[in-house]
């Protein structure tokens, strides 16, 4: 890999991890990255069940933590010991859970390689059949009858 | 005899007849016998007459109230309204396969009668097919979840219909998705029949050409009909929130968008035939998937019917599906096999190309994350989520390459662009994509992301004005017309090419809406008294009143809300509290006030009678009229490319043996 894409990735990485940006931390930030737990498929700053029996709880801790001055990955971590990693609205950038992150990219990638190979080998192929027949090599022998049938011609 | 006995023995009959119009289309092809290949298409044409039998039992029982059914009971009442009495129809498990079914057979029939004289070599294949997977709904209709299922008493009452669900939408978003799931059965049954029979040319796609865009066309309006119902009845501010069914929904359509530009490269130079037939394969085995998804309660989601025993059923479908059809194109790969030739990196063969890459890249995406959950608790035995997060941050760039490709495609020259060509062409498109991030940057916005996606907006956008501009000024040089006269002409002669100019405006504006919407969007959560008020953005809100409502269906507590400018009123909003009373069950009725700028969304949250308190969670979203309207913009446009031209209309006319598209040269 040159440097350039293995810089390229790492960047890309940086951006998609969630624990390299260090900022103040808001009860926003961290509602969006719990899910809540009520069935709704939202995030608990998304979920507007009236009295959601999980929602409002969660919005309750979060921000008492945020209140206590935590960072958002100390904040987080709490709550995956506590409730388990389906707290979590996003795969954990670590282990297994790698592969839900990269794995898109790496296809993508692939699938890039695999196309301009395959383009290169198409325009190739087209180079190579808009290209004029090569020149066939005429033996000294072949030349002189060549030339003494000529001759025979008319003018 | 009841009515539902009369709906069974349809569905019973039609079985036996999507059996034997499978059967004898085979035999007859096979065995060359013409009368059974006659007798098959004429059973798959009663096979419609049995369902339509079947669903108009369906809703006699809905519409009469006839509680005896388990169904009617379970998804009606006495005090539901007719319209959503009509909808319960695809509201449950059993109805929404019937309708499904329905809406298969009717695209069969019409099939059947378009080709009635045409494709004798693909036709009996297609009946083959089409039946077959009318075979596979019906035995789940007779044998796993019987439609007209009776109970032994007639309650007095039924469970009524979601209340959810008991939303105008319901009668425009389902049948809109499933007729864009269904349609996609057509190109599947043709390409299958043009694999099975060898006649594997341009035959089968100009043939389905039409069902295509109509399918892309019905897959789009189900995708946006479903933002918008949800942006309108969970009153969680957003419309999109890539839910498992969310997300099938999404994926076919993607798979379709493919399609459309890489069929235009086998229509062109009669190249990717492979390629081609495995994105037909793979966009009906993703209608198949979804239907899994929402009836098997593998992974769960706020769309999913009631849990069932189907989910097998759908994975076994799906594995015989993609085994028969991977069998067919291994044995049809040497014939399959094209001389692929390019001419250049830079052409619009090449864009096309990187186009189906981003869009099967974003499909993977979706797909992944779909069933990762399932992934990740089956290696690590450890449930995980994966959620709205995770699908924009992976999907996001995926999503601008993709904008960048939309204005490309266009523009550049078919085999090969020249620097003249490019520089020419990309010019001013890029300059208007530059000059407009630069002055939003000078306007204050500072989000690369925005700023990325409004350049690239405006890029796609000049593209497009460029394009009819220069159609219209060099009609105007050729023929003399006045402007408007030569732009109406410049479209009528040419629908493919303008009207995919259109549906790429319209994925303009839907990108504008996404993204103002996701990035600018502002909120507020306030607990105010009657006569106070509250701000958000530029407006004031004054809470003046509680009122309520109520009928034998449905309780409801209204607060009205004047919404001011500064001091200016600009308007009054009622957001709702629902109670229906049948199941019990609460809901939140939202009130927005749309303009182009800007909703102001407002959710009427927690009540406190004794204090008089009432808290309202108010959203600021930009753009959103915007995403709505592009999606008008994109039917809008595929309604233009499916509208045969005059010179089409002539040439089917004069040729009625074959269906004849126009030439790919004429889209320039």
């Amino acid at each position: 890999m040159s440097r350039g894409r293995a810089l390229g990735t790492l960047l890309l990485l940086l951006a998609l991890c969630p624990s390299a940006r260090a900022a103040s931390v808001t009860t926003k930030e961290i509602e969006e990255a719990l899910t809540c737990q009520c069935g709704c498929g939202l995030t608990v700053h998304s979920c507007n069940h009236l009295q959601c029996g999980s929602g409002i709880p969660l919005r309750q801790e979060v921000l008492t933590l945020v209140t206590q001055g935590l960072s958002r990955d100390e904040i987080l971590i709490r709550f995956r010991e506590k409730y388990g990693e389906k707290i979590l609205s996003s795969p954990t950038t670590e282990g297994f859970n790698l592969t839900a992150w990269i794995l898109p990219f790496v296809v993508v990638a692939a699938g890039a390689g695999l196309l301009v190979r395959t383009v290169r080998r198409w325009t190739a192929a087209e180079r190579g059949e808009a290209a004029s027949p090569a020149p066939v090599a005429v033996s000294e022998s072949d030349r002189r009858r060549l030339d003494a049938e000529l001759a025979k011609e008319p003018s | 005899m009841h009515g539902s006995d009369l709906g069974t023995l349809a569905l019973q009959l039609g079985w036996c007849l999507a059996l034997y119009a499978t059967g004898a289309s085979l035999y007859g092809v096979l065995a060359a016998r013409a009368e059974f290949v006659h007798s098959g298409r004429r059973a798959a044409l009663a096979l419609f007459g049995c369902v339509a039998v079947a669903v108009a039992v369906m809703l006699h029982a809905l519409v009469t109230r006839d509680f005896r059914l388990e169904y009617v009971a379970s998804y009606t009442s006495r005090t539901l309204p007719m319209s959503y009495t009509v909808a319960a129809l695809w509201g449950g498990m059993a109805g929404s396969l019937l309708f499904w079914l329905a809406l298969l057979n009717l695209s069969a029939t019409v099939v059947h009668v378009q080709n009635r004289d045409r494709h004798r070599a693909l036709m009996p294949y297609v009946t083959a097919t089409l039946s077959t997977i009318s075979l596979f709904f019906l035995s789940l209709l007779v044998f796993v979840v019987p439609a007209f299922e009776r109970l032994d008493f007639a309650p007095s009452e039924g469970s009524d219909l979601n209340p959810l669900l008991q939303n105008y939408w319901m009668m425009i978003h389902p049948p809109a998705l499933y007729a864009g799931y269904v349609t996609v059965s057509v190109p599947f049954a043709f390409c299958v029949a043009a694999l099975a029979s060898g006649q594997l040319g341009d035959d089968w796609i100009r043939s389905t050409r039409r069902w295509t865009l109509l399918s892309w066309f019905f897959l789009t309006l189900g995708n946006v009909f479903g933002g918008a119902w949800a942006y309108e009845v969970l009153g969680w501010g957003g419309y999109w929130a890539w839910d498992p069914v969310e997300n099938a929904a999404f994926m076919p359509w993607l798979v379709m968008t493919a399609f459309l530009h890489s069929v235009m490269i086998q229509e062109k130079k009669d190249m990717l035939k492979v390629w081609n037939v495995s994105l037909i394969i793979l966009a009906f085995a993703l209608t198949i998937f979804g239907t899994f998804l929402t009836r098997s309660g593998v992974i769960s989601s706020v769309h999913s019917f009631t849990q069932s025993g189907l989910g097998p059923f759908f994975l076994w479908f799906l594995a015989a599906v993609l085994v028969g059809a991977i069998a067919l194109v291994g044995w049809r790969l040497p014939i399959l096999r094209s001389q692929n030739q390019l001419e250049s990196f830079f052409s619009r063969e090449a864009a096309f190309l990187f186009n189906n890459l981003i869009l099967l890249g974003i499909c993977f995406t979706v797909f992944w994350g779909t069933v990762f959950p399932v992934i990740s608790e089956w290696v690590r035995g450890v449930k995980i989520t994966v959620g709205p997060p995770f699908f924009n941050k992976v999907n996001a760039p995926l999503g601008l390459c993709l904008l960048f490709l939309t204005g490309v495609g266009p523009i550049i020259a078919w085999r090969r662009a020249t620097p003249k060509n490019l520089r020419r062409n990309f010019a001013l498109p890029l300059a208007c994509g530059v000059a407009g991030g630069l002055v939003l940057f000078a306007l204050g916005m500072r989000q690369l992301a925005a700023l990325v996606s409004f350049s690239l907006c405006l890029f796609v956008a000049a593209t497009v004005a460029i394009e009819f501009y220069r159609g219209t000024r060099a009609r105007q040089a050729l023929v003399g017309e006045p402007a408007a006269t030569a732009l109406a002409h410049l479209v009528s002669k040419n629908h493919r090419r303008y009207g995919g100019y259109v549906i790429h405006l319209g994925v303009v504006l839907v990108f504008m809406g996404i993204t103002g919407s996701s990035l600018f969007k502002e909120e507020v959560q306030a607990t105010v008294a009657p006569g106070q008020s509250f701000s958000i953005g530029a407006y004031t809100l004054r809470f003046d009143r509680l009122s309520e409502d109520d009928d034998p269906h449905v309780a409801i507590t209204r607060a009205e809300v004047t919404v001011l400018r500064g001091d200016r009123v600009v308007g009054l909003l009622w957001p709702e509290k629902r109670f229906y009373k049948r199941p019990g069950q609460p809901t939140t009725e939202v009130a927005i006030r749309k303009t182009l700028r800007e909703d102001l969304y407002l959710v009427l949250g927690a009540l406190d009678p004794p204090s008089g308190l009432v808290t309202f969670q108010t959203f600021l979203n930009p753009l959103v009229t915007w995403l709505w309207f592009g999606g008008a913009v994109m039917a809008l446009g595929t309604a233009v490319v499916m509208t045969p031209t005059a010179a089409e209309r002539r040439a089917r006319a004069a040729s009625p043996a074959g269906e004849r598209s126009p030439s790919v040269a004429e889209e320039g």
